[in-house]
């Protein structure tokens, strides 16, 4: 690990608080480019750093080593020593200048055509695929950091922190979005890969609706909203490991998806039908949603830039 | 630490958050308010999000401030991201095309650097108009 953060990358604004720490959009002094420089404070002891954040470390690091094009490049790792007992760990992550939500906003308003929504969620699965296969769950995927280049490149950023920051969450109480929550993340059930792919299912929903398909306010009324949609889900399904009962929610019917997504078309349908399933078991992994046969059929791909 | 309204601005700015831009604006932040890190809002903005660029444009935000340690300008890095709407904006608010870097580029020379080639094309466009 580089111990001269300060020297090469200048911070030049603050990105957000997050629940991760500190973010900072930096210049890298030397390429001129914008890095985002993401620091976490972690205890250290007379062996140096816990093992724990050494192994996600690394693991990033053998990540970055097959250069998949949608996920960001991790650039650098300093380690400062702030005293005996803590140091600072700085990741130093690719920044991109647009996010998906800016991108979504700034569509004409007509919205994007289906062919550029599948060649932005091709990506995002790739991306995602990738992730799982190295066992890195992204865990709170949403518009904000699924970054779209001018070139139109889709890049997965936030990814795999979540392990490294997750003694220092429980300390700082930010507001972090319920929308793309599974449903066993809200029941705080445990969870696996699958949150992902739920993540992913309301994201496709958004790129042609513009505007977020579950919006709750609370967990409770985040589960209420999805079962609106879904239909509450059937006893068999529900955790057994959970404090919240199926009792608490009205027995809805499942709605035709197409009813909050119109323009989706029936193989799109299908796929977003299987992405928001409620069984984590059940719901479809990113490597067969690539197969799936809404990937299959071509559409004209208008490949609108920037 | 608290933070000023120009740190605010700033933040918004760099998230793309037009709305939070808006009402910070009209709250009374500076619009070429320095951050605690000495940068304008448009300075460190999403580059992408070109309806931020606009709101700071129309509210006054100085286009050609150079940033302190490389010189790159608001155009060299929307010409380096490649985002042709935001420079379109920039060169229509009088941001100079011709402005150098601490290494002497123009944002034209980053743009084609970085294969940008529409955000080439227009600029190059601007030279042969003159």
């Amino acid at each position: 690990m580089a111990h001269a953060t300060s020297l090469q990358y200048e911070p030049v604004a603050e990105i957000g608080g997050g629940a991760y720490g500190t973010v900072y959009k930096a210049r890298d002094i030397e390429s001129g480019q914008f890095v985002a420089l993401k620091s976490v404070r972690v205890q250290t002891d007379q062996n140096g750093l816990p093992l724990s954040t050494v192994r996600e470390v690394a693991l990033l690091r053998r990540l970055e080593q097959f250069d998949h094009p949608n996920v960001v490049r991790l650039m650098d790792v300093c380690a400062t020593q702030r005293s005996d007992q803590e140091t600072k760990v700085t990741l130093v992550f690719e920044h991109v200048d647009q996010d998906l939500k800016t991108y979504l906003e700034r569509a004409p308003t007509a919205g994007l055509s289906p062919g550029h929504i599948k060649d932005l969620m091709r990506q995002l699965l790739c991306g995602l695929a990738f992730l799982h296969s190295n066992r890195v769950i992204h865990r709170d995927l949403k518009p904000e950091n699924i970054l779209v280049t001018s070139k139109g490149q889709v890049k997965l950023a936030d990814f795999g922190l979540a392990r490294i920051y997750s003694c220092h969450m429980a300390l700082t109480p930010v507001v972090v979005t319920l929308w793309y929550r599974p449903p066993e993340v809200l029941l705080q059930s445990s969870y696996a890969t699958p949150v992902d792919m739920w993540s992913t299912g309301c994201i496709f929903a958004e790129m042609f609706r513009r505007k977020p398909l579950f919006r709750g306010e609370s967990e409770v009324d985040q589960l209420g909203k999805i079962f609106e949609v879904i239909g509450l889900a059937p006893e068999e399904e529900w955790p057994t490991d959970v404090t919240l009962s199926r009792k608490n929610f009205p027995p809805v019917l499942p709605q035709p998806i197409t009813d909050f997504v119109p323009e989706i078309n029936e193989q799109g349908a299908k796929l977003l039908q299987e992405m928001l399933t409620f069984d984590p078991f059940k719901r479809i992994s990113a490597l067969n949603a690539l197969e799936h046969p809404y990937f299959k059929e071509e559409e004209k791909l208008t490949q609108t830039k920037s | 630490m608290t933070m000023s309204l120009e740190d605010e601005l700033t933040t918004a700015a760099v998230n793309g958050n037009s709305a939070e831009v808006e009402d910070l604006l009209r709250r009374g932040a500076q619009v070429n308010g320095l951050n605690r890190f000495g940068r304008t809002a448009l300075q460190v903005m999403m580059m992408g999000s070109t309806p931020v660029a606009r709101l700071l444009l129309t509210h006054g935000a100085n286009p050609n401030v150079a940033d302190s340690s490389t010189g790159l300008t608001p155009l060299h890095d929307a010409a380096r991201t490649g985002f042709l709407d935001t420079v379109r904006l920039l060169v229509e608010f009088n941001a100079n095309p011709q402005a150098v870097d601490n290494a002497n580029c123009r944002p034209v020379d980053l743009a084609r650097k970085y294969g940008n080639e529409d955000v080439v094309n227009f600029l190059d466009s601007l030279e042969n108009s003159q």
